[in-house]
């Protein structure tokens, strides 16, 4: 079946750099949809790939199923939230929200009622008549969000929006954004660096590593079950260990790791090659510690409170070092630095993961 | 939000430390020496009296015994605003300056703007380029011209070489070489603060033009051009202002007909030795000046609030 957008075999390469590198994609229609990776990971010209301010190499964008790779940006039925807002200096908030519902001809009467609408929803009555200097960070943003909304587009892309905004009202801001997306049932495609908004924004998060798409996947499915090392560290923390010897019993495995110290029990897949260099991953939640009994033996050296968490970084017999957290649930902890533990975790809680 | 936007605009620097004023001070100074003391002095003499002698005028005031006498004489003035040759020589200047400073904002904005889309490396370059004319004099830029416009001169044996021309066409001493002139001596400063607002301008603002439906060129005219207008009115200002006042290009370039207030001003003061007549005209052409800038001020002081 063809998705509402589809991204097909697309490349875009500057000189000998290549930035983006054939890249598969399907976006369903109302989706919240994230392209996150680090900078430099070729996410931002996807995105500006799709607006049209960027010309593939090769392959193809479609729109419910028509080619729009060669149409030009003004004549695609997507609008851009830029990382900077770009508001119009020169014009008041009334009319950049209408600068482009003006350029599409619309008669008076239907601009100031749209204009009314949208600024309704986003709570700028009252400041239309002033200059985007005059503006704060999160009315600016707002302002950015309306003039895009406003033009009713298929498609909304959000380039880094919320990166100018300080930490709490991003975090409004984002739960902001995820209700007025499910209010409007458009398509989002949002780009982003922050794992943490993506994992709260999105309905499918697109990970991205040197212009390739690595896992695309819900949040729970990515941080669940990543498929490579870099997925796993990129989302959250985890701790990894190089899998060697493995032994099958059942539906489990026991895997031997030098660099643990010892064995570590996982459920069995058929999804990792055992016979080539593989990698055994636990998240530090899933980790526990205790005084006594059985697991990878090692000393707490360090202990670090963050008032939700605890966190315990263990130095493990082998060498390594060990993440764990548990939840601050009001009691004083029971361990130390400097305290003998044995950590463990259940089969189900370990990931085996190729490159 | 309001309150916090209003605080901090309206908060001026309630502590204007003596550094600061220091500062400020002497270029006051200096305007105060070289600019407002001969202003006074021209004003003075423009309501005196022209006599033989050195000065060539007379005092303002005199001692009658006890009794200081304070004569002001406003016939200059009168006469100024009253006589034909006067008043066509402040039409014919501004008309001048109108007309060239246009022919400027055409030539220079689209220059300007090729050189802003230039990829930063070469812009230097290419501003470079345009400011390398004031390496040389501008007396001797002046008399280059009157070579080349002359009948027997660079542009007329061109034209008759290609056959466009017959006969030599007459350029040298007319309004034309006053215009040729003009533009090719002031198009620097069109031509620059025009490139500083292009080449500030925030590039996305266009990309934000494009993906709201506008074309390439309904993103200039929507988004770029009014973005530039302080540059505009900066550089029309940069020029229309001492192109009125203007005298070696029509002196040395212009005929007899063409009459600017620049050269009337020289000729009461080195011909006529009327130093009260000269320094009238100087200080109305000044009154005439102040009127645009004033304007123009205050036009920059609304569109930054």
């Amino acid at each position: 079946m063809q998705s509402y957008i589809s991204i097909e075999n697309l490349a875009k390469s500057y000189g000998v750099v290549t930035a983006v590198n054939n890249i598969n994609l399907g976006i369903e229609k109302g989706e919240f949809f994230s392209l996150l990776g680090p900078s430099g990971c070729g996410k931002s010209t996807l995105l500006r790939m799709i607006a049209g301010f960027e010309t593939p190499t090769s392959g193809a964008i479609k729109l419910e199923g028509a080619d729009v790779t060669d149409v030009p940006a003004h004549r695609r039925p997507t609008n851009m939230m830029f990382q900077s807002y770009a508001l119009f200096p020169h014009l008041t908030v009334g009319k950049n929200i209408a600068f482009g519902l003006q350029q599409d001809g619309l008669e008076k009467s239907e601009i100031r009622k749209r204009i009314d609408e949208v600024a309704e929803k986003l709570q700028l009555t009252a400041l239309l008549d002033r200059k985007p200097a005059q503006l704060s960070g999160g009315q600016r943003q707002r302002v950015a969000l309306a003039r895009a909304l406003v033009k009713r587009p298929k498609v909304l892309l959000l380039d880094e929006p919320l990166g100018a905004l300080d930490k709490n009202l991003r975090t409004e801001t984002q739960l902001e954004l995820v209700r007025l997306q499910r209010e409007l049932g458009l398509t989002f495609i949002i780009v982003t660096h922050d794992q943490h908004e993506a994992m709260t924004v999105s309905t499918r998060i697109a990970i991205m590593k040197q212009g390739q798409v690595l896992q695309v996947g819900s949040p729970a499915e990515v941080y669940e079950t990543p498929r490579s090392r870099y997925v796993a560290k990129f989302l959250g923390e985890t701790n990894v260990f190089a899998g060697g010897r493995a032994e099958r019993s059942g539906e489990e495995l026991r895997i031997e790791s030098d660099e643990a110290g010892g064995g570590v029990r996982a459920a069995f897949t058929d999804r990792v090659a055992l016979d080539r260099p593989f990698w055994v991953s636990v998240r530090p939640e899933r980790v526990e510690l205790s005084t006594s009994g059985s697991g990878l033996e090692g000393t707490v050296e360090q202990l670090t409170y963050t008032g939700v968490e605890r966190h315990y970084r263990v130095r493990l017999n082998s060498g390594a070092t060990l993440d764990a957290r548990r939840v601050n649930l009001g009691a004083e902890s029971d361990l130390r630095v400097g305290d003998r533990v044995f950590a463990s975790w259940s089969p189900q809680a370990s990931r085996l993961l190729a490159e | 939000m309001s309150s916090v936007v209003l605080s901090s605009a309206a908060a001026p620097s309630a502590k204007t430390n003596w550094g600061k004023r220091l500062l400020i001070a002497i270029p006051y100074a200096w305007l105060l020496v070289l600019f407002l003391a001969p202003f006074a002095l021209a004003a003075g003499i423009s309501l005196s009296t022209v006599r033989l002698g050195m000065p060539p005028f007379e005092p303002l005031t005199a001692w009658d015994g006890s009794i200081l006498n304070l004569r002001l004489n406003f016939e200059n003035f009168l006469y100024v605003l009253t006589d034909d040759t006067y008043l066509l020589a402040y039409l014919t200047s501004l008309k001048i300056a109108a007309i060239s400073t246009a022919a400027m904002l055409f030539i220079a904005y689209p220059l300007a703007y090729g050189i802003a889309s230039c990829a930063p490396s070469s812009r230097s370059l290419l501003v470079f380029l345009v400011i390398v004319p004031f390496w040389s004099s501008m007396l001797i830029r002046v008399y280059s011209w009157m070579s080349i416009l002359r009948n027997d001169g660079l542009l007329n044996a061109l034209l008759l070489k290609i056959g466009l021309i017959s006969e030599p066409l007459r350029i040298l001493n007319t309004e034309t070489a006053i215009y040729i002139g003009i533009v090719y001596t002031y198009l620097p400063f069109m031509v620059l603060p025009i490139y500083s607002t292009l080449s500030s301008a925030d590039k996305t603002l266009i990309e934000a033009a494009r993906d709201l439906g506008c074309s390439r060129i309904s993103a200039f005219w929507r988004v770029t051009f009014p973005l530039s207008l302080p540059g505009v009115l900066a550089g029309c200002a940069l020029v229309f202002i001492p192109v009125v006042g203007e005298f070696v290009i029509p002196d040395l370039l212009g005929g007899a007909d063409t009459q600017m207030i620049g050269r009337a001003i020289w000729l009461e003061f080195f011909n006529n030795r009327d130093w009260p007549m000269a320094a009238a005209v100087t200080i109305v052409l000044l009154a005439l000046l102040v009127v645009p800038i004033v304007y123009f001020q205050s036009r920059q002081a609304r569109t930054q609030n």
